[in-house]
């Protein structure tokens, strides 16, 4: 009789469990991972993925946001700061990516500038619609498909970029890892973002 | 409208310390008038995008001037970078746009809106906070000694006879000491000469 009570006090006076996602990842600890490798300026385009962490920076007074007006600007923006002797980073969606193609060979990779670039995802969720990686028109023509995700990791391949994907607070060990691998190359480093920064 | 002489010349005799970027048909013409460690030709690398990697210099470089010699060719490439320069409040940075109305170095074809672009007007409706054009030599050289040292950014645009420069390569067989090392080597010689001198 007690069980039953009981449960029929829960139903009445417990709205629906929120859903927490403790896979999430934040500006305050993005932000806190810059701050940790010492960046000093962080130039870029915001998107609705990293529109937060722009809000953020926006905010902060210890790293300085240069907000470009095309993607092309944030890999040569940022190959100048570092030669300089700054130490940039570049946020961008992978459209913009796509766009900014030659700014991104002929700055970061044909100078060697070590810097990180997070890009982040649109459509990596969409992926999951492919059996296989988008290699047809009719993959690239999907309703369900976003073909800017199906043509991400091929071009990065392509223009021998690594990179690696981050998803929540518990991968930004990579950014500070991108930072080290990339200075040791003297190339720039590329992180994926697949989720919201909230 | 002045000659490509007119126009460097006048500076080579001004130049200081100041970091000069050039890029496109200014990169050998200039190269053949100052031989500065603190000189970087824009080439092999990506069309359009020169007054970027200036803008990154100079906020780096807060102490120093840093002059950008572009073409029109090039300038019309990334016009929202000029939005970005007024926006950064670049104080001491100066891109010159020599306007040929041709991409001379791929043999003088007209470029967009030849003869109709007003560079300067353009940069004062981004918020540059100094524009000036000229299309006599003397009047420009006069003014030079003034303008090239206000608090800026600054957009001077000088009219110019179409030239025949080719191409700028980098080789080691090249007149021009800064076209002789790769992109790469350019940059990491500008870094350590710029960290040398702080």
């Amino acid at each position: 009789m007690m069980a039953s009570f009981a449960g029929a006090i829960t139903r009445l006076t417990i709205p629906p469990r929120p859903c927490y996602n403790f896979a999430m990842l934040t500006a305050r600890r993005v932000l806190e991972t810059f701050k940790q490798i010492g960046i000093t300026h962080v130039v870029g385009l915001p998107d609705n993925a990293t529109a937060a962490l722009f809000h953020a920076l926006a905010e902060d007074p210890d790293i300085y946001l240069i907000s470009v007006t095309r993607e092309g600007e944030a890999f040569a923006t940022a190959a100048g700061l570092w030669i300089g002797g700054q130490h940039p980073l570049v946020v961008i969606q992978n459209t913009g990516l796509l766009e900014a193609g030659d700014a991104l060979r002929g700055t970061l990779m044909r100078m060697r500038v070590p810097v990180v670039c997070l890009i982040s995802y649109r459509g990596y969720k969409s992926l999951a619609q492919l059996a296989a990686p988008a290699q047809t028109p009719d993959d690239l023509a999907r309703r369900d498909v976003d073909s800017v995700a199906a043509l991400l990791e091929p071009t990065l391949r392509a223009w021998n970029l690594a990179y690696d994907m981050v998803g929540d607070n518990a991968d930004l060990e990579k950014i500070i890892a991108a930072q080290q691998r990339a200075r040791e190359q003297n190339f720039p480093r590329v992180l994926l973002i697949t989720e919201t920064i909230r | 409208m002045l000659t490509q002489a007119q126009f460097l010349e006048p500076l080579a005799r001004r130049r200081a310390d100041q970091i000069v970027i050039s890029a496109m048909s200014l990169v050998r013409a200039w190269g053949r008038l100052s031989k500065h460690e603190l000189d970087f030709a824009f080439a092999d690398s990506a069309m359009g995008h020169a007054q970027s990697l200036a803008l990154g210099l100079a906020l780096a470089q807060p102490q120093r001037r840093v002059w950008c010699l572009n073409g029109d060719g090039s300038m019309l490439m990334s016009l929202g970078s000029l939005v970005t320069i007024a926006q950064c409040r670049a104080r001491n940075l100066i891109v010159f746009v020599a306007q040929n109305n041709t991409y001379e170095v791929t043999g003088n074809q007209t470029t967009p809106g030849a003869g109709a672009v007003e560079f300067h007007q353009i940069a004062q409706a981004c918020g540059f906070a100094e524009t000036f054009h000229f299309s006599d030599a003397r009047a420009y050289e006069r003014a030079l000694d003034k303008i090239l040292y206000l608090s800026g950014p600054t957009l001077i645009a000088v009219r110019l006879e179409p030239g025949h420069e080719p191409p700028p390569n980098r080789k080691q067989s090249e007149d021009t000491p800064y076209l002789r090392g790769s992109l790469a080597d350019s940059a990491h010689r500008l870094k350590e000469a710029l960290n040398a001198q702080r």
